[in-house]
């Protein structure tokens, strides 16, 4: 850390005065950060294994390029008509119709990827801004936004969303996303709002409303900032409750029929009841649905390490 | 406050959550594409049952008035007929309810019990191997994906080494043996419990683990274990008797955040090993549009969760006598 240089704790009202020497405050504070990170050996494996998954996802679209017959939905082996194990041709055999199971599970990671990201960064996204706003406002707000947080946290996710796709018929992808989010924001919301409670009466916040700052302002420009790496580190947490209750909801056979997930795979395994014979085909995509899941969870715990260490992690819940 | 108080808050709290629930069920169902009545009542009913059925939900009334006749129902527990079964639909679920609580709150015990039980020896072995090896599995364990560790269990136990039963809760042949007694039955039943119970487990304990071993190591900071340490008390009865029944609260409290978790998981393990309960019957209803079936089945788990959560609240008041409400 630059000590000549101490960050003040009112990040964002002078992001200019700090800009004029070499960087600007928060990559200073996001590095110092990556230090203490680096030497958190769960941090390091739970990286590790992120950087392995995102490798994957970012070959996915090799297998095809190669032969038409990898590609994960369509690509049939023309030879192959039946589950086979694994050969020289298709590195972990194939499934019931002769799919290639490995090109599969590199497709897998990039929906678990997509799943995940897009569904925590949402529900981050209204979390944060509903928890700031309920713990700023107070009153009333508060009351009835952290009622309304407390009911949707008692209803199971994955039975809620399994019901409206009763209702609604198949869900498309981004609708599932869309759904996990909007059910996934109050636990975020929770923190939120109490870190903005002890927020609301510090002077930096006071003086900028002596300064004449609107409330969207000062909530926007001065408690933002401040609890952004809270906001972070949960979405990590979200990331991995996504990714689980798609894959679940995906192995019930209420995925969106044109995605390869993982979950869709390990339905196909069981609903073909190939799970007594094709242990190579069962095996790979429950394995990285797990270490998927340890790894975005591991990366969180490292990162509670990093930003307090007497705050602790809340449940990976689905 | 006292406790009853408290209770009779909680109570008016969840009759609320419950009715704004149904609310939103009743709104969701009327706002679906398609025709609402051909979701309550079977397309495949003789005319007459068809009109009986519809006029005992008002389907043939005004929306508000279809309203109040749906809450009416809910609270007589009149709430349609299974296309699939062909009866009651809260005649199907009541027979299912008691096969989901038992699965449900001895799975939740047990794994509360285990994870408090390894949370203290980890914590009272810090640094050590025994620590590590703990904290890592738990780890493991909890991010298991559900449906997955369950075909394996099936698989490895009950198709490789056959100690149990592949699925179901029951086997036929003992319950129509008039000369079983009460006893070969219930060990019937444990005996196809064993495996969901198990995957259950497995995944739940992991969690509770980590709560109680971070939660024990701030207990064993504080000053009343040093001042039985100075008593020369035995370092059993410190852990076991002064620091764990403390250390054991936030554990509860846990408990009651990830019901909600449990129950997803519950439907997931019930579907998995066709265990008869409520979780099954929705994934079941739902794959064949079984409308009037989802939505019971989905209204009795909100009661479910919404009793569990008061349960796990006034258990914690009961333990923490600091807990004043």
């Amino acid at each position: 850390m630059t000590d000549a240089n101490l960050p003040s704790p009112k990040t964002g009202t002078t992001p200019g005065m700090a800009a004029g020497r070499a960087l600007p405050h928060w990559v200073d504070r996001f590095l110092g950060g990556w230090r203490v990170y680096r030497k958190n050996t769960i941090g390091r494996i739970g990286m590790a294994l992120l950087v392995l998954f995102a490798l994957m996802a970012t070959t996915s679209f090799i297998p095809q390029w190669v032969d038409p017959m990898y590609h994960p939905m369509t690509g049939v082996d023309p030879q192959i008509s039946y589950s086979t194990g694994p050969s020289l041709r298709h590195w972990l055999g194939t499934d019931f119709i002769g799919r290639d199971i490995f090109s599969q599970l590199l497709a897998g990671a990039r929906i678990a990827f997509m799943v995940g990201i897009s569904s925590a960064l949402i529900s981050i996204l209204f979390g944060t801004t509903i928890g700031m706003v309920a713990g700023y406002a107070g009153k009333h707000t508060d009351l009835i936004l952290m009622r309304l947080a407390d009911m949707i946290m008692v209803m199971p996710t994955l039975l809620v969303v399994l019901l409206l796709s009763a209702l609604f018929g198949q869900l498309n992808i981004w609708i599932i996303v869309l759904m996990i989010a909007l059910f996934r924001w109050p636990g975020v919301a929770r923190v939120i709002r109490s870190q903005t409670l002890s927020l609301r009466h510090r002077p930096f916040i006071e003086a900028a409303r002596v300064a004449g700052a609107s409330h969207l302002r000062i909530i926007f420009r001065h408690i933002l900032p401040n609890v952004m790496p809270l906001a972070l580190l949960y979405m990590t947490f979200r990331v991995t409750s996504a990714i689980i209750i798609e894959a679940a909801l995906a192995f019930l056979g209420f995925g969106d029929p044109g995605t390869v997930s993982w979950g869709m795979m390990l339905q196909w395994v069981w609903k073909t009841g190939h799970m007594f014979q094709a242990p190579y085909w069962m095996l790979p995509p429950g394995i990285c649905i797990s270490l998927i899941t340890m790894a975005f969870y591991m990366t969180g715990r490292a990162m509670d390490d990093v930003l307090d260490p007497r705050l602790r992690e809340e449940e990976t819940t689905p | 406050m006292g406790l009853k108080r408290f209770v009779l808050r909680r109570l008016v709290e969840i009759a609320v959550i419950f009715f704004v629930i149904m609310t939103v069920l009743f709104v969701l169902f009327r706002l679906a594409p398609g025709d609402p009545v051909s979701r309550m009542v079977d397309p495949s009913m003789t005319p007459e049952d068809a009109r009986l059925l519809m006029e005992s939900m008002g389907l043939d009334q005004p929306l508000w008035t279809q309203y109040l006749y749906y809450l009416k129902n809910v609270a007589t527990g009149n709430m349609g007929v299974s296309f699939h079964y062909g009866e009651p639909v809260i005649d199907i679920l009541m027979n299912r309810l008691p096969n989901t609580v038992l699965l449900f709150t001895t799975s939740i015990l047990l794994s509360a019990l285990l994870g408090v039980f390894l949370g203290k020896i980890a914590a009272w072995k810090r640094g050590q191997r025994t620590d590590t090896l703990l904290t890592i599995g738990a780890l493991f364990c909890h991010t298991l994906f559900l449906p997955w560790l369950a075909l394996i269990m099936i698989w490895f136990f009950a198709y490789r080494v056959g100690w149990f039963p592949i699925t179901g809760m029951v086997s036929p042949d003992v319950w129509i043996d008039p000369g079983a007694g009460w006893l070969a039955k219930a060990l019937d039943v444990l005996h196809h419990m064993a495996l969901p119970l198990m995957t259950l487990i497995l995944i739940h304990f992991g969690s509770y683990l980590l709560v109680m071993r971070s939660s024990m190591l701030d207990t064993l900071k504080d000053d009343y274990i040093i001042t039985a340490r100075a008593k020369g008390l035995e370092e059993k009865t410190i852990r076991d008797h002064h620091a764990a029944p403390n250390a054991a609260l936030p554990v509860v409290t846990s408990v009651g955040l990830s019901l909600a978790f449990s129950i997803n998981g519950g439907a997931l393990t019930e579907t998995v090993f066709t265990w008869p309960g409520i979780g099954r019957e929705l994934v079941f209803s739902v794959s064949h549009s079984d409308y009037p079936l989802a939505q019971a089945a989905f209204l009795i788990i909100a009661i479910v969760v919404l009793v569990a959560n008061l349960v796990v609240d006034v258990l914690y008041a009961y333990l923490d006598p600091r807990i004043r409400y």
